[in-house]
């Protein structure tokens, strides 16, 4: 493989794998080991990287092979039974599924315009000297640990809640059809809606920084072509940079979904773990993540187990999904500007 | 730009007479500072109405920051200012009571690089327009025809109103930019190298647009071609590193310069 | 200017106006948030922190005690995590910018890899507890660490294969024109320039698994004495603040805050650290 020629240059090799000037045949030795060991690493890194694959194949084949108890036994009822019942035995997974999407549901629906309206203000309206210092308070309310929201919202939030707004929103919403009945009392202070409040303060600075990020690529040329017709800073966020930077921004709202669907503890010490659902928002409910974080060391017998870990399939399936068309979104968005 | 022998550039316009023109925009003692360093350095000079004032110089000389105060972009950047006079009419377009919207409505832009709006062709023309009026549908189509007609698209495009504006070639994009420019029916059309990201056939298509436009629209163009310039223009400014050098009608400015620096760029000896 | 134009462009003004003061509002309010959440932590953790919480081990409900074991515990755990998951993760990236950087595998395990990175860790939780704790037949230190550890790959992939893809190729040649096997390449060149990132990478994910409470739950579950038998439950920082929280009594109340607080001052310091290794290499 290396000629004659090349012998200094191979000198030069051997010295920098720390291998002291030898003679011709030792050399040939010495080489085949390093050609020998550069096969091995890259073996060695491949299977690293199968392991990824492996890791999740492993997540997904535990998940299923520990619920098939439960499935077996319930079979598709189990995804529309609200029964909970761990003495009869029989479990029913409505509850925690609708707290789930119900929670996420509210906390995306209150991330999202303001995550995006703070985005706005960041790229058009912020002063130069006030960005830097408010993207690291971004990063900070991102960073705070999840059960330390769990605990804030507990001791703080739910007593505040419970004593100042639930109560204006009972009275506010009191004649009104259908939201009299999605906000009716007693005010618990915990509850679905307070847990997803939460998980709305906890999703926001996903949504704010990954909206800023693609808000800032748009080409300064075609904002100033927008203001040039005449626009306001309004109409060219709303017509020009918000259609340009669509898949960016829904793959960072999808993101954040995704990271509401699985979050346990902002949501666990709040949601006020009542395996049903009842027609108020304000009223307590439960998540999967919250039952199962509650409840699994003190599952006696493997149908209760069992039980639960189904719930963690149908947790994983759909936050897959979710964050599934979230990456696909944004690889699509990266082959476009070519990265 | 190496040109051996000198050689007069076609001029192919005589402005009427110079009695008959009235100034437009008027630019006095106009400074301009990208934070300390200053940019344009008391700069005087007439934008006559229903005429093509071109921008010649070599690069970095401050023709297109000259523009861009005209339509106040600067605006959008914090350490950019500018200080001076200058009047559309009888409007001081550089006081901060100025409404910047309404002015941009007056005095618009075509930049370097064409950029159609992530919209089909029609909303990209229908937007501008929606912006001041509110027109019934049988007349905003109008309205959009006759825009695409004046930009000398329309035939290319008539068919395909609904596809989307990025799906058209550089040229047709740069034209579709100027339709989008000329529906909003501004008075002060300002050209920012509009032909320098473009092949020579389109380039000439756009040349033939500029002089139809003249008509009705007053016009300045920042060029870095001089046989653009003189082709299309019917006044010359020649700039050099921040200054006005010298300005005048384009037939005498490449014929018989008054100054050396004009004359060393127009022969090609800088630039 | 005629009236109908007027008054469109007057409709105009007002909503731009309306949106921009919402833009300013809601950045009000997102910074309203941190600052009462931070303070409330500061106030509440900062009153019950003394030395004796670093000093004494938890304590029945009742009496005094501090936070030892569990922080030990986290300590030891998070040690065992990052041992574990940061060769694993930093070959895996190696991988895929390095030998397979534009084969199919490496774009499969990217997706992958992306998506186990947003994953809930409550199901990670529940993974180890199938392949570990039901095989064991017991809970124990071991499985905590090691479901720490799967949370800890994906970063660590993520930010070697971003961190060693920004290694210029030139570099690599340069290498390579002197005869260096691809293997010594890597190692002694492109890790070296790329070790600030890498080094950024596992401080993120270390700050990542501080705060991280559902995998912990059931895999090393909680021990109120002092313990490092790893085969055996062991305390941690976040479980314990869960436990406390929840519980009606009010001087473990006041040490999960004090707790909270520790992980949050952790936390914020490895940000913090993180951020300073990695400005001088900052790209765009």
């Amino acid at each position: 493989m290396l000629s004659t020629g090349r012998r200094s240059v191979v000198d030069v090799a051997l010295q920098g794998a720390g291998i002291s000037a030898v003679d011709h045949v030792d050399r040939a030795k010495v080489l085949q080991r390093l050609r020998l060991g550069d096969v091995a690493f890259r073996h060695l890194t491949r299977s690293a990287a199968l392991a990824v694959l492996i890791i999740l194949g492993g997540i997904i084949v535990s998940l299923v092979w520990g619920s098939l108890p439960a499935l077996r036994t319930f079979g598709v009822s189990f995804l529309y039974e609200e029964v909970w019942n761990p003495v009869t035995e029989k479990f029913g997974a409505i509850a925690p599924i609708y707290g789930t999407i119900v929670t996420s549901f509210i906390a995306m629906l209150i991330a999202v315009p303001v995550g995006l309206f703070i985005a706005m203000f960041l790229t058009e309206l912020c002063p130069m000297w006030l960005r830097r210092p408010i993207g690291i308070a971004i990063e900070l309310l991102a960073g705070i640990p999840s059960i330390i929201y769990g605990i804030w919202g507990l001791f703080v939030f739910a007593p505040f809640l419970q004593q100042y707004v639930q109560p204006f929103l009972i009275t506010l919403f009191g004649e009104i059809p259908i939201f009299s009945t999605l906000f009716a009392g007693p005010p618990y202070g915990i509850g679905i809606f307070t847990a997803g409040l939460i998980l709305a303060i906890m999703v926001l600075p996903f949504i704010t920084s990954i909206s800023r990020d693609v808000f800032e690529a748009v080409p300064p040329v075609l904002k100033e072509a927008a203001y040039g017709l005449g626009c306001t800073t309004w109409e060219v966020a709303r017509y020009i940079v918000l259609p340009y930077t669509r898949v960016g921004v829904i793959g960072g709202v999808m993101l954040g979904l995704g990271r509401a669907l699985g979050e346990t503890m902002a949501v666990t010490f709040v949601i006020g773990n009542a395996h049903r659902i009842s027609g108020s928002l304000l009223a307590p409910g439960t998540t999967i993540s919250a039952t199962i974080a509650n409840e699994f060391t003190e599952a006696v017998g493997d149908l209760y187990t069992s039980a639960l870990i189904a719930l963690g399939l149908i947790l994983f399936v759909i936050t897959f999904i979710v964050l599934a068309i979230a990456r696909l979104l944004l690889m699509r968005l990266n082959a476009q500007v070519g990265r | 730009m190496s040109v051996a022998a000198f050689t007069v550039p076609t001029v192919s316009h005589a402005p009427g007479n110079a009695e008959d023109l009235t100034e437009k925009i008027s630019i006095r003692d106009l400074d301009f500072y990208y934070g300390d360093h200053r940019a344009l350095k008391g700069i005087s000079v007439p934008l006559y109405q229903g005429q093509v004032t071109a921008f010649i110089g070599p690069s970095g000389c401050g023709k297109s920051t000259l523009l861009r105060v005209l339509n106040r972009m600067y605006d959008l950047y914090p350490n950019q200012r500018a200080t001076g006079h200058v009047r559309l009419d009888n409007d001081d377009v550089l006081s901060p009571s100025q409404d910047l919207n309404l002015l941009r409505a007056k005095v618009g832009m075509v930049f370097q690089k064409p950029t159609p709006f992530p919209m089909t062709i029609f909303e990209n023309i229908a937007f501008g327009i929606r912006l001041y009026e509110r027109l019934p549908k049988t007349e905003l189509e109008d309205r959009v025809r006759y825009a695409l007609e004046r930009a000398a698209l329309w035939e290319e495009v008539k068919d395909k109103l609904g596809a989307n504006g990025l799906s058209l070639s550089g040229g047709q994009q740069q034209r579709l930019c100027i339709a989008r420019t000329v529906a909003v029916r501004p008075e002060v059309i300002l050209f920012d190298e509009p032909c320098s990201a473009l092949d020579p056939i389109s380039t000439a298509k756009i040349e033939e647009l500029i002089d139809e436009l003249k008509d009705d629209y007053t016009i300045a163009i920042v060029t870095h071609n001089m046989q653009q310039a003189a082709r299309v223009s019917d006044f010359t400014a020649f700039m050099y590193l921040g200054e006005l050098v010298e300005f005048g009608e384009t037939t005498r400015i490449f014929t018989t310069p008054n100054d050396r620096r004009t004359q060393d760029y127009i022969t090609g000896r800088f630039g | 200017m005629d009236p109908s134009i007027s008054r469109l462009y007057a409709k105009r003004r007002r909503r731009n106006v309306v949106t921009m003061a919402l833009a300013y509002g809601a950045t009000g309010f997102g910074l309203t948030w941190l600052v009462v959440i931070l303070g409330v932590l500061l106030w509440e953790g900062l009153s019950g922190l003394s030395l004796a919480v670093f000093t004494e081990m938890t304590p029945p409900p009742g009496s005094a005690g501090g936070l030892l074991n569990p922080i030990a515990g986290s300590l030891v755990m998070t040690t065992i995590a990052v041992l574990i998951g940061t060769p694993l993760g930093m070959l895996a990236g190696t991988y895929m910018a390095e030998y397979g950087r534009y084969d199919k595998l490496t774009t499969v395990v990217r997706f992958i890899n992306d998506i186990l990175l947003s994953a809930p860790s409550i199901v990670i939780g529940l993974f180890v507890y199938e392949i570990m704790v039901a095989q064991m037949g017991h809970f124990s230190g071991w499985a905590g660490a090691v479901s720490l550890a799967v949370i800890v790959v994906p970063v660590v992939v993520r930010t070697t294969e971003d961190m060693l893809t920004l290694v210029p190729d030139t570099l690599r040649e340069a290498a390579a024109s002197i005869g260096l096997p691809r293997a010594l390449m890597i190692t002694r060149v492109a890790y070296r320039a790329a070790r600030a990132g890498m080094v950024t990478g596992v401080l993120l994910a270390v700050a990542r698994i501080s705060g991280e409470t559902a995998p912990l739950l059931f895999t090393a579950l909680n021990n109120q004495f002092w313990s490092l038998n790893l085969n055996a439950p062991v305390s941690s920082l976040p479980v314990v603040i869960f436990q406390f929280a929840l519980s009606p009594y009010k001087d473990w109340q006041k040490l999960a805050w004090t707790g909270a607080l520790i992980i949050t001052m952790a936390v914020l310091a490895l940000s913090i650290i993180a951020r300073i290794l990695a400005a001088p290499r900052k790209t765009s």
